[in-house]
């Protein structure tokens, strides 16, 4: 992990020197790249004549202590745009997050124990589906029926002006939680059912059956603890989802989130911003990686930490 | 061998008639893409046509899909631009699996260093979802179609790529290399033109599966305004009408029928898929049927089987 996390701000360090506009001028605000005997100063302060490699480290402490650079385009510090745009983006996701992962849970643990069964049967042709429906299509259809047509929600941003208590905020909240949530639910809810399936006929749940404990526990106790192994790693890369953003869901509704951001960023080749957010979304998986060699060792006490696969 | 090639290619072709759902896949496949390439003949009007006196009209026998702000007819807008989607999806996809087969096959064959590179390359580009890292190629790169197949295939090669290497690995043991190896043929000559063969069905599987992703991606990158220019047709451009709040409350025609299109093509391609795999690749539908004593042995006493997640 943290070798990966060193090469990929290389790459990103390097990627950014080479690209086209000075890196300067990521670094210092706009105000005082205007005197040029100051740039002179600042261009020896800020180390630009040193060796690269040093500079490469420099950077590496600078991002440590939070001090991400300069946006190009706005000249706001890229800190500041983040404490902004983070807080919609956590409220989106996690909630999404929280929703869609209860949900595809217990209908996977329905659908897998009643192999065959109606939750079956619909809880298939469903995820069939969903994975062929682009997640953006979702909210525009939600959109156009529950926000234009019968005006129940709010056609999209995250406040409406005036209105900024939390309970105000919630029927903003509900279309791009719902989009996200469906979009999410189809290959969560085929996983958890395939995972109870493989689970459901090994020997020892014969053997929890035959001691004659209820079907329900030993659905709960034996089958479902043990098919959420695989499930977990599933849900732990989605967890980055918190630092990146929903970038199609939060495009359709106007939500003033990261992956909001980083579309803003791109489309005005604001390379600065970019850097930081991809590396953020780096590091946040790399993270989530770590995460679900933890959650693995506890599930399974079969595998250990550290211990080589194979 | 050469005699027995068309007894096998029948015996599969026979297999896949009989799966339901390839078939059904082809069926939808083989109607989108034909009315694809008549697109002239079946639509009638010229995509790129305005017609100021009928903007924006919802669908009605003249205009099958009803027309846009410019008045250009929607149903010969989504025919063309489902050519120009697939020619992305198909042509990306062929050329990330070609990066993926290629680079897997060496790693695979020769291990060592080079593997070690490779792998450790591939973990790099699985590090990020895969449209950030279409939007920080697009960053560099710039819009346009090669641009989007270019940013594609190397953004999606990795799949195939783990696909093929953990194939070589376990085929290179095998008698017949081994009998190779002692003829004295090159290892291009045993990558290339005998091991290669040997792993054409997950090849196959997974290209079929990357032309419904990327037809996915092209419409999320073109919805987003940073895909495909506006002047060529796709079906995610059109879809991209919609970032506009008074399309998407009046004018549902504009983006039901594209998102329709979609739904329904990549739909078919993912049946098409399934079915293969279960002719192509036996052993992703009943498990263990091809074990050996040894695996099973091992399966034993690790408990688990490893996964391929």
């Amino acid at each position: 992990m943290i070798p990966m996390a060193f090469s990929i701000s290389a790459i990103i360090f390097f990627a950014s020197r080479l690209s086209p506009i000075d890196p300067l001028n990521s670094l210092i605000s706009p105000d005082a790249a205007a005197d040029p005997t100051n740039l002179a100063i600042l261009k020896e302060r800020l180390g630009f004549n040193d060796p690269i490699i040093v500079q490469y480290f420099n950077w590496l402490m600078e991002m440590f202590k939070g001090n991400f650079g300069y946006s190009i385009q706005s000249g706001q510090p890229i800190s500041e745009i983040l404490a902004l745009r983070m807080p919609a983006t956590l409220e989106l996701v996690l909630a999404a997050l929280i929703i869609s992962t209860t949900l595809a849970l217990l209908i996977g643990l329905i659908a897998g124990a009643n192999r065959g069964g109606l939750t079956d049967k619909t809880s298939r042709a469903l995820a069939a589906v969903g994975i062929s429906v682009p997640d953006f299509f979702i909210g525009l259809a939600l959109l156009n029926v529950l926000a234009y047509r019968l005006s129940w929600f709010p056609t999209g941003q995250r406040i409406s002006p005036g209105q900024e208590t939390f309970l105000d905020r919630l029927p903003h909240l509900v279309l791009p939680v719902a989009t996200l949530s469906i979009a999410m639910l189809a290959v969560l809810i085929r996983y958890t059912r395939n995972s109870v399936l493989d689970t459901i006929n090994r020997d020892f749940v014969k053997t929890a059956r035959s001691k004659g404990l209820p079907e329900w526990k030993v659905m709960w106790s034996h089958v479902f603890r043990n098919s959420l192994g695989p499930v977990m790693v599933l849900i732990a890369f989605r967890l980055p989802l918190l630092v990146g953003g929903a970038v199609l869901v939060e495009a359709v509704f106007q939500w003033p989130g990261i992956g909001d951001t980083i579309v803003e960023a791109v489309t005005v080749s604001d390379y600065p911003v970019i850097m930081v957010v991809s590396l953020l979304i780096a590091v946040a998986i790399l993270f989530a990686s770590f995460l679900v060699d933890i959650a693995k060792s506890i599930l399974d006490p079969r595998v250990r930490l550290g211990a080589t696969t194979e | 061998m050469t005699d027995k090639v068309p007894s096998t290619a029948r015996l599969l072709a026979a297999n896949f008639v009989r799966n339901t759902a390839g078939m059904v896949g082809f069926l939808i496949i083989f109607l989108v893409v034909t009315s694809a390439i008549f697109a002239e003949q079946i639509s009638g009007y010229d995509p790129n046509l305005m017609d100021g006196m009928s903007t924006s009209m919802s669908p009605s026998t003249d205009h099958l899909m009803g027309t846009d702000q410019l008045g250009r007819d929607m149903f010969s807008r989504v025919l063309y631009g489902g050519r120009n989607s697939v020619l992305i999806g198909v042509t990306a996809s062929f050329l990330g699996n070609l990066i993926g087969t290629v680079l897997g096959a060496i790693a695979g064959y020769l291990g060592g260093k080079l593997d070690t590179i490779f792998i450790r390359l591939s973990e790099l580009f699985m590090t990020f979802p895969q449209l950030v890292l279409v939007l920080i190629f697009v960053t560099f790169l710039g819009q346009g179609v090669s641009n989007v197949i270019i940013i594609f295939a190397i953004t999606g090669w990795m799949t195939t790529f783990r696909l093929v290497r953990s194939e070589f690995l376990s085929l290179r043991e095998e008698a017949f290399v081994e009998a190779d190896r002692a003829f004295g043929f090159s290892k291009k000559r045993i990558i290339f033109r005998h091991l290669l063969p040997n792993t054409m069905s997950p090849i196959v599987v997974a290209f079929t599966i990357n032309i419904a992703i990327y037809i996915i991606a092209e419409a999320g990158l073109s919805f987003l305004g940073l895909g495909v220019p506006v002047t060529t047709p796709t079906w995610g451009n059109l879809l991209a009408a919609a970032q506009a709040p008074v399309v998407v409350e009046q004018y549902w025609w504009l983006w039901v029928f594209p998102a329709t299109a979609i739904i329904v093509f990549v739909t078919g391609v993912n049946f098409i898929g399934d079915g293969l795999r279960d002719v192509l690749d036996p052993r992703q539908r009943t498990r263990g049927s091809k074990s050996t004593f040894k695996s099973a042995l091992k399966e034993k006493l690790i408990g688990t089987r490893e996964r391929n997640s």
